[in-house]
């Protein structure tokens, strides 16, 4: 009796990891599965097309580069979604929160044109940061006070930012030119590339070094995903943060601030939002335009949604989501697959991991199966 | 129940794994091979031709589309090997770039001016491969690249003429006695005001009193904003509309459907790539980017490249041009086209410049 006892918590604390990791590693498998049917469906060669897919996102250190800078603003913004979701928050206009943060880079930085690296980086970083709380505030303010549901706001927002960002790329802040963009930030203001720490011998002795556009803004996207790891874990604010989103009610009652809470929440989104808007200009892009960001934010959705907004899954989804897109130019030139499939299999895998549910209700039948049997 | 999904869970997932990732572990060695032989070959006679899109990508009716059919001709009439990669996003053009230079391709043709940024730099880094920018200004010119310009003030001032004669006339019900007439650009930046200088010098120089309205998408692709802008110039009174915002275009074509208005396209004759257009379409303002990219295909075949060069092309060379009136062939009165060949001859002789900017 007491041994079974024992057993049981064990099985279910094994359960529930393999059912954490499972779901998205099921999912994505299944996406890849499904992708492939279409490639072939569509007249390809899906082993020649993943062949190729592989290869540009890991064939050699530059592809391999280019999967870290496609991923380094992914991990932000799903560590950005991801938080707000910890707290029943639907944060689907961090895109905007992104660009803010990316405007008021491109802006400064070059207004800081002359300072040291070690003063401008940390305060461009930070302005980053602020600009996207600062976008996600009005929102929060608004949900937290009269309930306005923050998929529509944060939506919006999104869109005013994205005018503001064309407008004042068009005019006010344009750099002289054909083009509607600033002008470029100055080294002192940009993340450096990897390769560039090493001297030449170095990287023709270690080749695997030359990453690239690959650039030091994925140590700071790392950081970030174990600091929100242990702010939620660990802290009053994460606990806070959690009790909120699985029961706004039961926090309520025991004493915590929900409209506070949500505000928080918003914020921390939107800083996190915003810091990956701006290490994109910072380490990327050097300068902001119109649709600078590709649609960072609304991939940021994904990843979370993949990793179960897990902050250190977040990082292993970005990185698929990252490899994904690297090796689509290489899948498309070799095997002539369009990369559409791409968006296609990131539809895919966002469908199963929804599916979730149905996996769910077969096990908790088979439970109850399993307990009806016993008596 | 279970065992059966997790049964059906076990085939699928040893199916994808072997669907996708073993031929993937065993084709990797070979792959690096091909690579360095590509680099090898790279003075055989064939020439390799590619083209990289900007995000609007193929199938945008307008500009990517008619590079392409420069490719496609070549492919046929030349024996050119041709490839497209086409960019999902922004990020996408200067590792395409790469790609394409190392699997030894040249020349490679970038449409659009949003990637005359990208040319610039991998230019330098791949200083035997050629480059062609569509619309792309450079100056000075790097000695591997061609910039290909057009000059599209010279084409629309000729929609100008036709939209500013039309717009007093009553060949079709649609057109009402305002005297207003619209302009749809896309992005609001030097190259599109130069249609629109164009088009107003044009409407102006046969009906001073025409007013021109112009709108401005802020984009390529948005069929939405294209259609939105499009009802809002006819409520101002506009029945003939000129399109100047790539994929946009095609919204406004259904505004002017729904509302009653005419439509001018541009850059390839719209009535045969934007479908069931044909009851609106006056005619279309044609950039004969195929044509430019075909001869300088030929040009690198023949091995005249005139590499370190910006091309530009007007009425002149044949760049620009108007389209057929296709439908309205017999309702457009012959003074109008009357009008249109005069300013064309007036403009190809020097009589007439037509202005850059507004």
């Amino acid at each position: 009796m007491s041994e079974s006892r024992e057993v049981v918590p064990t099985q279910r604390a094994w359960m529930s990891v393999v059912q954490k990791i499972g779901t998205p590693i099921i999912s994505t498998v299944l996406a890849i599965a499904v992708g492939s049917f279409i490639i072939w469906i569509s007249g390809y060669d899906p082993a020649e097309a993943f062949a190729a897919l592989f290869k540009g996102a890991f064939g050699g250190p530059r592809q391999t580069g280019e999967t870290i800078l496609r991923s380094t603003p992914l991990i932000l913004a799903g560590l950005a979604v991801g938080y707000g979701f910890r707290a029943g928050l639907f944060n689907i206009g961090a895109e905007g929160q992104l660009m803010m943060g990316g405007l008021l880079v491109a802006w400064l930085g070059v207004q800081m044109a002359g300072l040291s690296s070690v003063v401008t980086i940390p305060t461009l970083l930070v302005a980053a940061a602020l600009a996207g709380a600062a976008w996600a505030f009005i929102p929060a303010i608004l949900k937290a006070r009269i309930g306005a549901h923050e998929v529509i706001t944060t939506m919006m927002f999104s869109h005013i930012a994205r005018y503001i960002v064309a407008w004042l790329t068009a005019g006010p802040i344009k750099a002289p030119g054909q083009i509607p963009q600033t002008v470029n930030l100055t080294e002192s203001a940009q993340i450096p590339r990897i390769q560039s720490l090493f001297s030449e011998g170095a990287l023709e002795a270690l080749p695997f070094l030359n990453l690239g556009r690959a650039h030091l803004g994925i140590l700071i996207a790392i950081a970030a995903a174990v600091g929100v790891w242990l702010v939620l874990r660990y802290t009053t604010l994460g606990y806070e943060n959690r009790a909120v989103g699985l029961s706004p009610w039961a926090a309520e009652t025991a004493g915590i601030s929900v409209q506070w809470t949500t505000v928080k929440a918003l914020c921390i989104s939107g800083a996190l939002a915003g810091l990956a808007g701006g290490i994109e200009v910072m380490g990327l892009q050097h300068r902001i335009f119109d649709q600078f960001s590709a649609g960072v934010g609304f991939t940021g959705i994904a990843v979370a949604l993949l990793a179960k907004n897990h902050p250190i899954g977040i990082i292993a989804a970005a990185l698929l989501f990252g490899a994904l897109s690297a090796g689509s130019g290489t899948m498309q030139l070799e095997a002539g697959v369009s990369q559409k499939i791409i968006l296609i299999i990131q539809a895919l895998v966002i469908f199963f991991v929804a599916a979730e549910g149905i996996v769910n209700w077969f096990i908790r039948k088979r439970q109850k199966e399993a307990a009806s049997s016993a008596e | 129940m279970n065992k059966k999904l997790s049964k059906i869970l076990m085939v699928l997932l040893a199916l994808t794994l072997v669907v996708a990732f073993v031929p993937a572990c065993a084709e990797e060695e070979p792959v690096e091979e091909e690579e360095t032989t590509t680099e090898e070959t790279t003075e055989e006679v064939t020439v390799k031709a590619a083209m990289i899109t900007d995000t609007a990508g193929l199938g945008d009716k307008s500009f990517n589309d008619l590079t392409w059919k420069g490719f496609e001709q070549a492919e046929s009439e030349l024996g050119v090997e041709v490839k497209v990669l086409e960019s999902a996003t922004i990020n996408d053009y200067e590792p395409n770039l790469q790609e394409l230079a190392l699997a030894g391709y040249s020349p490679l043709v970038a449409t659009g001016f949003l990637l005359t940024d990208t040319v610039s730099k991998i230019c330098v880094e791949y200083p035997d491969t050629m480059f062609i920018n569509i619309d792309g200004f450079f100056d000075p010119v790097p000695e591997n690249v061609v910039g290909v310009g057009f000059k599209e003030n010279e084409g629309s001032y000729l929609a100008g003429v036709v939209a500013g004669l039309a717009t007093k006339d009553t060949f079709d019900s649609r057109l009402n006695d305002k005297n207003v007439i619209g302009f749809v650009g896309g992005m609001d930046v030097p190259l599109i005001r130069k249609f629109q200088a164009g088009f107003e010098a044009g409407a102006k120089s046969v009906n001073p009193d025409v007013q021109v309205v112009a709108l401005y998408t802020g984009s390529w692709d948005d069929v939405a904003k294209g259609k939105e802008l499009g009802l809002s110039l006819i409520d101002q009174g506009a029945d003939v509309i000129y399109a100047a915002a790539g994929g946009c275009g095609e919204g406004t074509v259904r505004a002017c459907q729904e509302k009653g208005a005419l439509f001018i396209g541009v850059d390839a004759d719209q009535y045969n790539t934007i479908a069931n257009s044909g009851d609106v379409m006056l005619t279309s303002m044609m950039k004969n980017i195929d044509v430019v990219v075909f001869d300088l295909i030929q040009a690198m075949v023949d091995g005249d490249f005139p590499a370190g060069t910006m091309q530009v092309f007007g009425l002149k060379e044949g760049g620009v041009g108007l389209a057929p009136f296709h439908d309205f062939e017999s309702k457009v009165p012959q003074s109008i086209k009357d009008a249109v060949d005069k300013a064309s001859d007036d403009i190809i002789s020097g009589a007439v410049t037509v202005p850059e900017a507004l």
